[in-house]
Parts: C-alpha cells; structure tokens; sequence
C-alpha cells in the first residue's frame, strides 16, 4: 500500500491543517468500514479489513507531531531516529541479551556529564537520609540545563518542519531536503534521548513524575 | 438471514431490542407479568434437568439456591484462579478444570460459563423468535436464523469478548458483531444527529463499569479513549450489606453465613432497599424468613425467631458505599487524559446502568465534568437499542451512522527479562494493526516462544496472558541474525489475532488467538451437539444451511459488482480478460453447486469465488477512494 500522507491524499509536509485530516479520515473511514462490508464477499471484506486497519493506523501516526515527523524521517531516510544498523530495531524475544544502552549525543556530553555528576551527590544525600523535599529541590535544580535543552529542541524542530514544508512547496533539489531530513533527524535523536534521561531519572529516584513536571 | 437484533447481555438483567422503521425498539415479553423488557440474567437447573431462564430462575434464588446462577458476567473468560477471592461469596459450587477454566456446578451438572450465558441469550432469541412470527403472521421459515450484536464492557479483555461470542454461538444465534456497552449507548443516545461534540458515557451496571470518551460529527461516533474496571458494580454494594447482616446475626449466634438460601433471602432484602434509597431518604433491610439450611433442617436465624431488621439512612448509606463509588472516578480521570481533553471541554455526560439510579452516583458524576448528566435515556435500555441500530447498520450497510471504536488494553509480547514490548496501544482504533521486529538471543536457536499478552504494565507478570505459541522451522544462524515479523491484526470485533514469521526463510505462523482460559472451536461444537435443543443431524443440517447461505452471499455480492454501471470501465482497463471469464465461470460453478447437499464442495467453491474476486475487490474499493479523496459526495459512491 502507498504511504500514509498519499494514503490520505496529503502531500509530505508536517503542517497538517488537522481538521481536514479529521474530515478525511472520516470520509475514508465510510469507504472502508467493516461494517459496511458484512454482506460483501469475503475477499471485499478482507480487503475492508486490510485498509480499514491502516487507515486507522495512518490517522493515528499522522495525527500526533512526534509520530507524524518519526513516520517522515522512516519514510524519507528509511530508517527510523537516523539509525543506520539495521538490527538494533529489533527487539530480542527471551534467551537474548539486553540491547546496551545509547551513548548520549555529542551535543548533549557536557549537560549530561554535569548533571551524572550532580545526581551522584543527590543518591548519596537520599542514602544519608536527607528530608525528600531537600535532594528533590535539588533534582529539580539538577534537571534544569536539560529541560531548557529540551524546549530549546522543540522550539529547533518547530523550526526545520516549516523549513522541510517550505522545501516541498517551492520543490527544492534532493540535497536540500536530504540536510533538512538530517538535522531533523539529529534534533529528534537527541529529544529522544533527553526524554529517556528525564524519565529515567524520575524513576530511579522513585519521584512521581507529575511531581517534577515535564 | 433475515432479521437482525442487538442484545444487551448483563450481569443482572439482559434484554433484546431490534430496529423497525429506523426506530430501535425493545423487545417486551407479553406473557409473563405484565410486558417486561428485562430477562433477569439468571439460570436455575431443576433436579429433572428442565433449565430455568429470567424470572421463574430468579424465584430460585430463594429455594433452589445451589442450583441456581447468578451474575455470570463476572466469570465469563476467566481462570479458576482469577475467581477464587470470590467464589466463597456465592450459594452455588464454583470450581475449575484442569486447563483452569471456570466451572459452574448447578445440580449434578457442571457448566463454563459461556453455556450458562448461552441459556439466558437463547431464552432472548425466543423472545424475538416469537415476536417477528407473530408480525411475520407465521410466515417465518424454518430456515431463518438471527443475527445478533452482542453488547460487552467496553474494559472487556480478549478472553472476555471471546467467551461473550462463544456463548452467542452456543445459543445458535449468528454473532454479527460483538461492540462495547458505552459505545453503544451512545449511539442510541446521539441517534437524532442533533447532537454533536464530546460526550462522557459513564456506564456503571450490576457488575461491571465502563467510562467511554466519544466525539460525535457528521454521525460518526469515534471513541477517544475509554477505561474502566470489569470486576466493579452494583453487586460489590449488595455484597457490602449482605455481609454486614450476617456479619450481624452471626454475632447474635445465627450460623447462617453458609446457608446459600439464607444468603439469597438477605441479598434479595438488601437489594430491595437499595433500591428504595434512591427514591427515599431511608429503607430498611426486613429478613422475615428463617433460615431452613442447617443439618438438622431446623431455622437458624436467631434463638428467639425473631424477623431481623436493620433501618438505612440514605446517609449511611452512601458514607458506606462512598468507596466504591469513588472507584469510579479514577478510570473516569485517567479516560479524560488519554483523549487529551479536560472536563470542562465536555458536551454532555451520558449515564448507562442500573447503579446510575443512585443519587450520590450522579452527584459524584455532576461534580467531576462540572455538569449535570444527561438522564433522559432509561439507563436499563439504552446499550440495547444501541445494539440494535448497530444490528441494523451491518444488515443494511446503511452508512448514515458509524462508530468507531477503540482497543481498551495495550498489547504486546514477552521479550527479554519478563519485559512487554507493547504492539498496539490502548486506545487505538479498531480495526488496527501493529508489528515489530524480533531476533534470537541465542546462536543456532531454531524456535521462538511468542508470548501474547494485554495490559499496562511493563513486566510480564503484571499482564493478562492471552496466549503462547512457538514460531518453529527457523533454521539455524547465529544469534541476532533471524528476522521475526511478528504482526497483531484487531478487528472490528476487538479480537485479536497474530502472525509471527521469519523474513529470511519466511516460515510462517498464524495464530487466532484462543484465550488461555477460552474454549476451544472443538468444545463450542461439540457443546452444540451435546445441548439437548439440537440433535447431531440438526447440527449437520444447520452447518449445511451456513454454508448455503454464505455462498448466495457471495454469489449476490460478485453478481452486483458485475452488474455495476463501473464494471464495463473496470473489466476493459484493470482486469485481464482471464480474470473476467474466471469470475464468471466459477459463479456458474457454485451455483450448480449449491442446491447439493454436499456442504465441502459448497465450501470449497466459495472459497475459489473469494480468490477470483480479490483483485476485483481490491480495484473496486480503489477507486471507491480516489473518489472520496476527489471531494466527490461520499453518499453517492
């Protein structure tokens, strides 16, 4: 089947005027139903089943920003978060080993190297017993470089999508796209990153994420 | 097929309701006392064998307690172990197979629950039976079945749907679609097309609640998200008090907490004032009776055979279940932010179920969505006239309404370290498929476990196992090297089924998933046989006329494709000449085929027909879209 912008009849760019992609999932949606098809034959009803199930998928992938520029960047550079192994998206069913952990960006060594070190003196005032409001306020403190990190990020891709939509409409040469899609992807590498480390730590320290923000 | 019906099949009353004119309405019985619209879900066994459905079980309750099933709801897909907490709370035996599904002992006979769900829904097709014969004036054949939608908790599990469409099937009704009770509430609810925006449906009933987040535009009802807890109702408040009184007498001296028609006689009692609460500001739980079931036969009440009276404040009352309501509110948050919206941006709150009567309910409702709920719907029959529209939706194909509903539980497989990687997310809209990528761990391992599994949780023994399969055949490579594809396809009935299949060598497997404590295919047929309504060569016969049936179906669908004003432009431009004369000639076959008695051969050329159509259905539905997407009127495709 073609892609889910095609799918859908949008072109590939990641401002989506969301209310016409409500409308046409809608419209879609009637063609393809399952509950339209019960009295079909069973091939029709396979094949209403088949596209009903990827429309459904299309909508939901297309509909939220952060799918919406991952599906892009899979689509446009064939693999996902600019991952160029083809074996690490694979999972290990059991008797595997553990897939290692990622190695923070480059951009990102020193914010994540200051804040390992802060959160070592933080584990210890836990061990010690310090009263939780006083290391949490500290965490929190410790936090802040990397959240400003990431709303710096979201404010970057923000940026590159009206670029990569600028590039589509005046159709600008393969090269151009191709730096847009790259930057894109290294931005979206590290928010990724980011995001696990912040919830990584939230866990580790058993605060209740709500407690620290996002 | 000529009728369709919808069913609400609940934990303490269930009803069946059909579409006339456009207009759902319910099925009312016209014998029994007065015209009643509820079957009370509930199954007595008489010592000769002869089944008791509805009202004249219920009168069991109180002289036949151990032989008589109530709130079967609750063990419908379950294990043993999943019941044991509660079994002690009922009059009748509850024990478990060797495989762990649940068993139900009624006199001698020991029943799964889908067979008992099966008595209550074939007492509802009676109904409908004899209600379309009297407005058919008798002109119904023998050979019409009923197709029926059936209604479950929107928190229903996969084992759960699966055992609801078991005990359809065991009824001999033909299960169209198994939908959720809140969604389908609310299509009875937004039938009028007045209604548009984001609506709540707070669906709590005898045994189970369901809070469902909807937006309604252009007709269709899209759930957002919903959530919910299967093992929460009515019934938790009746235990509630059933315990206090005993808890009571016992301390007066009475051993009565193990007579089953004692029990019965005080849940009847608690019920009634529970019910009066919700009118008046005070009730009284009145046991007159005297307890008959001590060894010597004699009354175990209390010494004094005094009649037991308790007086009830609807203030007391509500301070006692106030925990149980508050259970509600949490699934109700956690839907609202899973759909992304605050419970000021809803529309209207929609209130389903029996313990939606009670006052302090709708007040706790009102003040989390800081708005009155909507009650001008009979709570009791709302899910099934919603059943009912949705019935007649898939008869007709009528595509003014559509729902689209969601997945409730997260799905994924066992990897590594007893972790869930999730496949598909709750809350996805169904149908819906979802995949990942796979490997081994070990070098030279030629099989992998697929695990199944539904739930939140990130470890394994946190979550619903669903099933176990092993992806075998894979030949042998070093670890890390094999690709396995493994595919989860829900359709529209929420059920699962699964693929696993390794890319290198494209070993395959498909799966249907069967719940690890559903019946197999084999035991829903040789159920069939064994119910005493149908005898071997009633079941051959039947299968026979499924199998005739599904062939005109497909005979008529392939004859109006080819009669269609498009079919000339699509056989000159999209098929081969080949293609065209196959279609054609297999029609021919099958129909020279269908009058015989032979159901294999019937089957088997269907099944070529299918294969012939594919192509053809596939350029069809294309086209259908580049219409669509054209801004060409959807209603004139």
């Amino acid at each position: 089947m073609t892609d889910y912008f095609t799918f859908l009849g949008l072109s590939r760019k990641l401002g989506i005027d969301v209310q016409e992609l409500d409308r046409r999932y809608r419209a879609l949606s009637r063609q393809f139903h399952p509950d339209y098809f019960h009295n079909a034959s069973p091939g029709e009803r396979r094949v209403s089943l088949e596209r009903s199930s990827y429309l459904n998928d299309a909508y939901r992938t297309l509909k939220n920003p952060i799918t919406r520029i991952e599906y892009l960047l899979k689509l446009e550079v064939g693999s996902p978060q600019g991952s160029d192994d083809p074996q690490s998206d694979a999972a290990q069913l059991k008797h595997g080993t553990p897939l290692p952990g990622r190695k923070p960006p480059a951009s990102l060594l020193e914010e994540v190297f200051a804040l390992n070190e802060e959160l070592g003196e933080i584990r210890e005032m836990r061990d010690r017993g310090a009263a939780p409001e006083e290391w949490q306020a500290r965490l929190e403190r410790a936090q802040q470089p990397i959240e400003a990190k990431r709303i710096a990020h979201e404010a970057e891709i923000a940026a590159l999508s009206s670029q990569w939509d600028a590039a589509i409409d005046r159709d600008a040469p393969l090269d151009h796209r191709h730096a847009i899609l790259e930057a894109l992807g290294d931005r979206f590498l590290e928010r990724n990153y980011i995001s696990n480390l912040l919830l990584g730590i939230e866990r580790e320290l058993g605060v209740e994420p709500s407690a620290l923000g996002n | 097929m000529s009728r369709v019906v919808g069913i609400d099949l609940g934990t303490t009353n269930s009803l069946v309701a059909y579409v006339n004119d456009g207009t759902p309405i319910v099925i009312r019985d016209d014998t029994g006392d007065g015209s009643d619209a509820l079957v009370p879900s509930v199954v007595s066994v008489a010592p000769d064998g002869t089944v008791l459905v509805g009202r004249e079980a219920e009168r069991r309750l109180l002289t036949a307690a151990d032989r008589t099933a109530y709130s079967i709801k609750r063990f419908m897909g379950k294990g043993r172990e999943d019941v044991q907490g509660e079994a002690a709370h009922f009059p009748f035996r509850i024990s478990g197979d060797d495989t762990g599904v649940v068993r139900i002992g009624l006199g001698d006979r020991e029943y799964t629950p889908p067979e008992i769900s099966a008595f209550v829904l074939r007492e509802l097709k009676r109904r409908a039976d004899a209600h379309f014969a009297a407005l058919d004036d008798g002109r119904l054949g023998r050979e019409e079945t009923i197709g029926a939608v059936i209604t479950v908790p929107a928190y229903f599990n996969d084992a759960q749907r699966t055992a609801t469409r078991d005990a359809g099937r065991l009824a001999g009704l033909e299960i169209l679609r198994i939908i959720n009770e809140p969604t389908a509430a609310s299509l009875a609810y937004g039938l009028d097309k007045r209604h548009a925006g984001l609506v709540a449906v707070y669906d709590f009933g005898g045994g189970t609640f369901d809070i469902s987040i909807l937006r309604i535009e252009d007709g269709v009802f899209q759930v957002l998200s919903t959530n919910g807890d299967t093992h929460l109702g009515g019934d938790d408040i009746d235990q509630l008090f059933t315990a206090r009184v005993l808890e009571d007498l016992e301390r007066g001296g009475a051993a009565v907490s193990h007579d089953g028609e004692f029990v019965q006689t005080v849940r009847t009692s608690v019920i009634r004032a529970k019910h009066e609460l919700s009118n008046h500001e005070e009730a009284e739980i009145a046991v007159s009776r005297v307890a008959t079931g001590g060894p010597d036969g004699q009354g175990r009440l209390n010494p004094q055979h005094q009649p037991y009276r308790m007086r009830l404040t609807r203030a007391a009352f509500e301070e006692a279940i106030a925990p149980i309501v508050e259970r509600t509110l949490g699934p109700c948050r956690q839907a609202l932010a899973d759909a992304g919206i605050e419970p000021s941006q809803i529309d209207d709150v929609v209130l389903v179920g029996g313990s939606t009567r009670i006052p302090m309910v709708r007040r706790k409702v009102e003040a989390l969505f800081g708005r009155a709920p909507h009650t001008g719907l009979n709570p009791d029959e709302v899910v099934a006239l919603g059943a009912a529209l949705q019935a007649d939706i898939l008869a007709t194909g009528n595509r003014e309404l559509l729902l689209l509903d969601v997945t409730p539980l997260s799905l994924g497989i066992e990897t590594m370290g007893g972790v869930v990687s999730k496949i598909i997310s709750r809350n996805s809209t169904i149908p819906a498929t979802g995949g990942e990528l796979f490997t081994t761990g070990v070098d030279d391992q030629t099989a992998v476990d697929i695990h199944v599994l539904q739930g939140e949780r990130e470890l394994v023994a946190d979550n619903r196992s669903l099933a176990r399969f092993k992806l075998r055949g894979i030949p042998p490579m070093p670890a890390g090297l094999p690709r396995v594809q493994v595919r989860f396809q829900i359709d529209a009935n929420g059920i699962l089924s699964v693929t696993a299949r390794e890319l290198r060598t494209g070993v395959e497997q498909v799966v249907e998933v069967k719940p690890s404590y559903g019946l197999t295919d084999e035991e829903v047929e040789r159920m069939l046989v064994e119910s005493f309504e149908h005898a071997e060569a009633d079941v051959a016969a039947r299968l026979l006329i499924d199998a005739r049936n599904e062939a005109e179906s497909v005979i008529s669908a392939t004859e109006k494709q080819l009669r269609s004003p498009d079919f000339a432009d699509i056989e000159r431009t999209e098929l081969t000449p080949d293609e065209s004369r196959k279609i054609r000639a297999v029609v021919s076959g099958l129909k020279m085929v269908l009058g015989s008695s032979d159901r294999e051969t019937i089957q088997k050329w269907t099944q070529a027909l299918n294969e012939a159509t594919r192509h053809l259905a596939e350029v069809t539905m294309n086209r259908a879209v580049r219409a669509a997407l054209a801004g060409r009127n959807v209603d004139a495709l």
